[in-house]
């Protein structure tokens, strides 16, 4: 395997000040509001948060996938390659989705379309954004499954889903994404966990398209256990916004957060026996009632009077990671004088 | 704490389940004829012991659930037996009393507390719902039990008028336990229970489990495919494969000292808790065979990475290499 450095390129999606709001009836519901971060050739980035954090609003924005109405982008930038595709027309978007920026889904039985076969399906973004046809078209279809692993492609690609195992499924899936050699592929988790093996399975192919393509992943997750063994960089959210970012080692061995402090020591883990996790009490915030201060304060061990006054300013603590936490004020003042 | 029970090993065995089986008959051809059966359990034998935590692990379809199912009546084995209490079965099923006292010693929390919570009914209903069926307490004894079961798992008794709908999933999964507990049961059957939870609510329900287990010396049977929920709430645990246990040992025996090819192939496939942790990766191939014609032989074999000429043709028996360790694999 490469290491991290030689693998790790130019900025290739940089996101600024991103901000989606929902409009309900409860009010304005600021499910992403003011995030931050950037992402490599060849990095994998992992976005963690639970269920409300705003991971997969996120991820529907770069994508401008959100349901509108209730939800509109607000405000932000968010500049693939340099180019900011929250100005481009509607029509001049369909030609990044699929393209530029892939997605796959994590549950194989459920994201292909049961009545095409494969050929059709793998070669669904060729036809579109690149054009191909007839023998051009199917030869690199053929091309692409003989790069997932697909054995005998020219006669597998005449399947239907149905006709192959599950682990061929997620190759065929991986395949779409991969398709028209995005720079930004966006791996979004399904709710409902999938068994150990066929997770292990999925992740193994994720890692051989990126060494295969360069591309930059974007791991949209609840785990830290899918942070811990894949992603090079976390940006952990909570109510809306990045609370913690910075490269995955620091984050599990540092965490400057006390959201992902606890996030860490509230989840069991297989390798040792623990007597008593540490459980977080309360529960995440509802998105239309945020306090004026720090969205985790009520449920924070290190809460004072500063929290409940205003949203922390973000700090950076060191070596790209940086914080949203008051606690961190006093030792990045300190550390400047 | 648990670990205190399992050292005693004086414990009586609640819960005793020999040569358990639930064939499914799925199909039927012409007149009857080439009638197929999906084997979701075929043969499984474990005991629980009073106080102690005993967790059934696999992937979806080794038959976990339905094994919970028949635990919980749910389902009519088609063979085997159970002992609870040193009563079996039988007789439980003949007496009326026994089959009542079955049904309240034994009790559920499921995996959706979405799902498993009725919409319409309030939480005092809910809860109160087991001891209207059981018993002869009056209404306000009934509203003041609710009340106090509601307090013991976290809530607070005013909240018995509201609506499943109004409480997060953390407090419906509270409601949930509240429920199960309202019998004062011996034996809890716990199907995969922190699973649709958000990551940071998981503990306090896991912690909040512990806590009444210790408090009212329940024993719980936890159905679940995270190894590390396992490791962290078992006192044994048994390993499923396509409808049978192929793996038995106390919870730290097993995770130090995995035996079975297939128990080691799902903790390599387990998350690591750290990036400096890199596991070998026992990588399977193929996919788990369809219950309706499992592989002949030992049912693993065609996945297995270290299969030789037994394991094809003649079924494994159970062996124990380390003392309490079951395993059923040719290879011990």
């Amino acid at each position: 395997m490469m290491t991290s450095s030689e693998r790790i390129g130019d900025v290739v999606l940089d996101v600024q000040d991103l901000r989606t709001y929902f409009v309900t009836r409860w009010g304005v519901v600021k499910a992403v509001d003011g995030v931050d971060f950037q992402l490599r050739k060849g990095e994998t980035l992992g976005i963690v948060g639970e269920s409300g954090s705003g991971k997969s609003v996120t991820a529907l924005s770069i994508m401008r996938l959100v349901p509108s109405p209730p939800g509109h982008i607000v405000g932000g930038k968010v500049l693939l390659e340099g180019q900011d595709i929250l100005q481009l027309a509607d029509g001049e978007m369909e030609n990044v989705r699929g393209s530029r920026i892939g997605m796959v889904l994590q549950d194989p039985m459920t994201a292909l379309n049961p009545v095409f076969d494969i050929e059709d399906q793998v070669g669904e973004a060729l036809r579109i954004h690149k054009d191909m046809t007839g023998e051009v078209l199917e030869t690199e279809v053929v091309d692409m499954l003989r790069k997932v692993r697909i054995p005998a492609p020219e006669i597998r690609m005449k399947d239907y889903p149905h006709q192959l195992s599950g682990g061929m499924r997620q190759r065929v899936v991986g395949a779409i994404g991969i398709s028209c050699d995005p720079a930004v592929l966006i791996a979004d988790e399904p709710t409902t966990s999938l068994d150990a093996t066929i997770q292990a399975q999925y992740l193994r192919l994720l890692r051989e398209l990126q060494e295969l393509t360069g591309v930059g992943i974007i791991f949209i997750t609840h785990d830290f256990g899918i942070v811990a063994k894949m992603c090079d960089r976390v940006a952990v959210m909570y109510a809306g916004k990045i609370v913690e970012q910075g490269d995955v080692r620091q984050i599990f061995n540092n965490p400057s957060h006390p959201y992902t402090e606890a996030l860490i020591q509230s989840v069991p883990k297989m390798e040792v026996r623990e007597e008593r996790l540490y459980s977080i009490p309360g529960q995440p915030p509802a998105l239309w009632e945020l306090p004026q201060g720090c969205a985790f304060a009520d449920r924070c061990r290190h809460t004072h009077d500063k929290c409940l006054e205003a949203y922390p300013d973000v700090f950076d603590v060191g070596d790209g990671q940086v914080s949203a936490c008051w606690l961190r004020e006093k030792e990045t003042v300190s550390a400047e004088s | 704490m648990t670990t205190e029970n399992a050292t005693n090993g004086s414990s009586e065995s609640l819960l005793a389940v020999r040569g358990l089986k639930k064939h499914f008959q799925v199909g039927s051809g012409l007149f009857g004829r080439n009638k197929l059966f999906l084997k979701a359990v075929d043969g499984v034998d474990f005991e629980i012991k009073e106080g102690e935590t005993y967790g059934l692990v696999g992937e979806s379809g080794c038959g976990k659930t339905t094994t919970a199912k028949m635990i919980l009546r749910l389902e009519e084995p088609t063979e085997g037996t159970f002992e609870f209490e040193g009563n079996d079965a039988e007789t439980v099923g003949k007496s009326k009393d026994l089959t009542r006292n079955y049904k309240s010693n034994v009790q559920a929390v499921f995996q959706d507390p979405w799902a498993s919570l009725n919409p319409r009914m309030r939480v005092g209903s809910i809860v109160g719902e087991p001891l209207e069926v059981s018993t002869v307490l009056t209404k306000t004894d009934i509203a003041d039990k609710v009340g106090d079961l509601l307090e013991e798992v976290g809530l607070q008794r005013a909240q018995s008028n509201l609506f499943p709908h109004e409480f997060s999933g953390g407090q419906r999964q509270r409601i949930g336990v509240a429920r199960a507990l309202a019998l004062n049961p011996k034996l809890i059957v716990l199907d995969e229970p922190v699973s649709a939870l958000d990551v940071s609510i998981r503990a306090q329900i896991m912690n909040l489990l512990e806590d009444l287990q210790d408090e009212h010396g329940l024993t719980y049977l936890l159905i679940a495919h995270h190894l590390a929920t396992v490791r962290y709430m078992c006192d044994k645990v048994g390993v499923m494969y396509l409808g049978r246990i192929v793996e038995e040992a106390p919870t730290e025996e097993l995770f130090d000292n995995p035996l079975h090819p297939y128990t080691r192939a799902l903790m390599s496939a387990a998350l690591p808790s750290h990036p400096d942790i890199e596991r070998e990766e026992i990588i399977l191939t193929g996919e788990v065979p369809s219950p309706l014609d499992p592989p002949p032989g030992c049912h693993f074999h065609p996945r297995c990475p270290s299969r030789f000429e037994p394991c094809e043709g003649t079924v494994p028996v159970e062996t124990q290499p380390v003392p309490d360790h079951r395993v059923v694999c040719h290879l011990y």
